[in-house]
């Protein structure tokens, strides 16, 4: 069956994102789906996150992981994209000892930059690495006058400036957080926009006319680590 | 409230060791501790101006370092502390009777220096208040700063009590049922972690609480030897040959059970146990517990009890810093140029917090003796 029905993915993504932002809040499940198959290992994804979220040095959002498989002369790559897996069940909401991460009602485990206490238990108890520490490093080491060093891209709506190892980022977790600065303003996801085979999917699982609502109806979708009980909202198409 | 005499020396008594002070008659160790104070507060004053990013080696990779295991290592020798002053006052009364309030005391210092050595690793430590403001009752840590306010608060009222010869019963159990249930959220914490197969363990929170108890009583032991050959009374040193070798062995027993754990599992992140092994036997049991125990089988006098004492509270200082730097070995999601087993070495800085503790702990507590703090205790009993 075509999904797609010939129209470009983006598109549709588009229609059924305007389409759940007209839902309340709370009726909203946010999720992403990435066929590995497609993934052709470009860390486009990776790129645009870098570009729209400004991440300082070592910090990451999405990384992209590669594995070779096999042995010459039967050998492949394996790409595998990594971003929050903004779980169902979290182990970074349980333990953030000052409910500085949570869960809003539309699913999103999200940060308050100005509770967290940058004790970093969440990325200890993070299984996917997903989180990383904003210590305070800059690329142009201490200059400080850049904007990509010192901007912000409004990350859970808010627009905090790293000038400063007393301002919050620095000194915070931080992790991927679906754009959802993008997403409200009824733009998708920047590694969704920018993946050039097209493999990421992103919407509304709570809509069942969703592209990925369908996609993830299929018999070839697993979840990455699904063991240790985090039901992660990130489904991966083999 | 008194003052003079209770938490600080007398004052007649204070001025007069100043003036010796001054005079360079101070104890070598003093002026030694002091300088370790400085330097440390240099530390930690660079890592709070210049910020983590420059001063410090953990990383999003390495969350928590040396200043996380240095506080780990401070809190349990704190509760070991109090595990040693509840044997002590059951078992040894007469014996125990003049050390009572140093080891109490040494406890509320050695969580005070393990607290500070916590302040210089948190991202943002003045916003510490959203533990009041903000809690959250599924996670350890925040049951961990409930229970290690309520241990430090008995602790002080314990000190006191024993410092004004007001002591009971009740009090004396109050303050070994809390610190317990302290370092058991301690253990917890890092055990609690499903998803870290290297902490992951309902044997940790015992774990922690022996070897707490082990750290503890070898530094009540030094205390206690120094104290018995001040005083010529050599029977103080009894309970602390005792219960040193039944904390080694109950470590010991822990230590290997952990290590068969390891050893036996395929889970990612238990393959930490198989390349420390020879490490682990070696130092972590080795040197660590069979070492001492020897020491102090053989040795049964003031020499071998201190140099046993000091070995422990070495290794197990080494023995906090595996077990916490240890668990991020394997990357949990290794990526780009990620080596496939991290590794970490604190930084200068990170050092002189602990040059900073320890000093602290040193320096409180000399002045403190020879002052004579404890010494209203130590006439009257409790």
């Amino acid at each position: 069956m075509n999904l797609t029905e010939n129209r470009d993915i983006l598109e549709i993504m588009q229609s059924d994102l305007e389409r759940a932002l007209k839902k309340p809040r709370a009726e909203r499940r946010w999720a992403m789906a990435i066929d590995l198959k497609k993934c052709i290992g470009c860390h486009a994804c990776t790129t645009g996150c870098m570009s729209e979220n400004l991440t300082p040095p070592e910090i990451h959002y999405r990384p992209v992981k590669e594995e070779e498989l096999g042995t010459f002369p039967n050998t492949g790559m394996r790409f595998l994209p990594r971003p929050c897996m903004q779980c169902d069940a979290p182990s970074c909401t349980q333990v953030c000892p000052v409910t500085a991460t949570y869960k809003r009602d539309d699913g999103l485990v999200t940060i308050d930059y100005e509770k967290c206490i940058g004790c970093r238990y969440c990325l200890v108890a993070c299984p996917y690495g997903a989180r990383s520490a904003d210590v305070g490093l800059y690329f142009t080491g201490d200059f400080r006058d850049k904007t990509y060093e010192v901007e912000n891209s409004g990350e859970y709506g808010k627009r905090s400036k790293r000038t400063s190892h007393w301002r919050s980022p620095i000194g915070n977790a931080r992790k991927c957080h679906f754009c959802i600065h993008r997403v409200e303003k009824g733009e998708l996801t920047r590694c969704t926009t920018t993946c050039l085979s097209s493999a990421t999917y992103f919407g509304d699982i709570n809509d069942p006319k969703a592209l990925i609502t369908k996609l993830i109806s299929k018999v070839n979708v697993m979840k990455y680590k699904e063991e240790f009980g985090t039901k992660p909202m990130v489904f991966y198409l083999t | 409230m008194q003052i003079y005499g209770v938490f600080i020396p007398e004052k007649n008594r204070l001025l007069s060791y100043f003036s010796q002070f001054k005079q360079g008659k101070g104890g070598l160790i003093v002026y030694l501790a002091l300088i370790g104070l400085v330097l440390g507060g240099f530390g930690f004053g660079s890592i709070f101006i210049l910020g983590h990013g420059h001063t410090i080696n953990t990383s999003s990779q390495v969350p928590w370092g040396l200043q996380i295991s240095t506080y780990v290592y401070f809190a349990l020798v704190s509760g070991g502390c109090i595990f040693t002053n509840f044997i002590g006052n059951m078992f040894f009364h007469e014996k125990y009777k003049p050390l009572a309030s140093r080891v109490i005391f040494m406890g509320l210092i050695t969580a005070i220096a393990g607290f500070a050595s916590l302040a210089s690793e948190l991202g943002h430590v003045e916003r510490m208040y959203m533990f009041m403001i903000s809690p959250n009752p599924t996670s350890p840590m925040f049951w961990m700063s409930v229970w290690y306010t309520a241990d430090i608060s008995i602790l002080l009222v314990e000190y006191i009590n024993i410092q004004r010869n007001k002591h009971s019963k009740a009090m004396l159990y109050t303050s070994f049922i809390i610190p317990v249930i302290t370092y058991c959220s301690l253990g917890s914490l890092f055990g609690a972690v499903g998803t870290m197969p290297y902490y992951y363990s309902s044997l940790l929170p015992i774990y922690f609480l022996f070897s707490g108890f082990l750290s503890g009583n070898a530094l009540c032991a030094i205390i206690a030897a120094f104290q018995s050959k001040t005083s010529g009374n050599m029977r103080l040193l009894k309970p602390f040959f005792r219960m040193q070798k039944i904390a080694l062995a109950s470590v010991f027993v822990l230590t290997f059970c952990r290590i068969i754990i390891g050893l036996s599992s395929n889970l990612t992140g238990y393959e930490v146990f198989r390349e420390t092994f020879f490490q682990n036997v070696i130092f972590g049991i080795g040197g660590a517990l069979v070492v001492p125990f020897i020491i102090l089988m053989y040795k049964r006098t003031f020499g071998g009890l201190v140099l046993s004492s000091l070995l422990v509270l070495l290794t197990q200082f080494m023995a906090r810093l595996d077990l916490v730097v240890e668990g991020f070995r394997v990357p949990v999601f290794r990526v780009y140029d990620m080596p496939e087993r991290i590794s970490y070495f604190p930084s200068v800085f990170e050092i002189l917090v602990v040059l900073a503790s320890v000093s602290l702990v040193a320096l409180v507590y000399l002045i403190s003796e020879k002052t004579g703090l404890f010494e209203i205790a130590g006439k009257g009993g409790h």
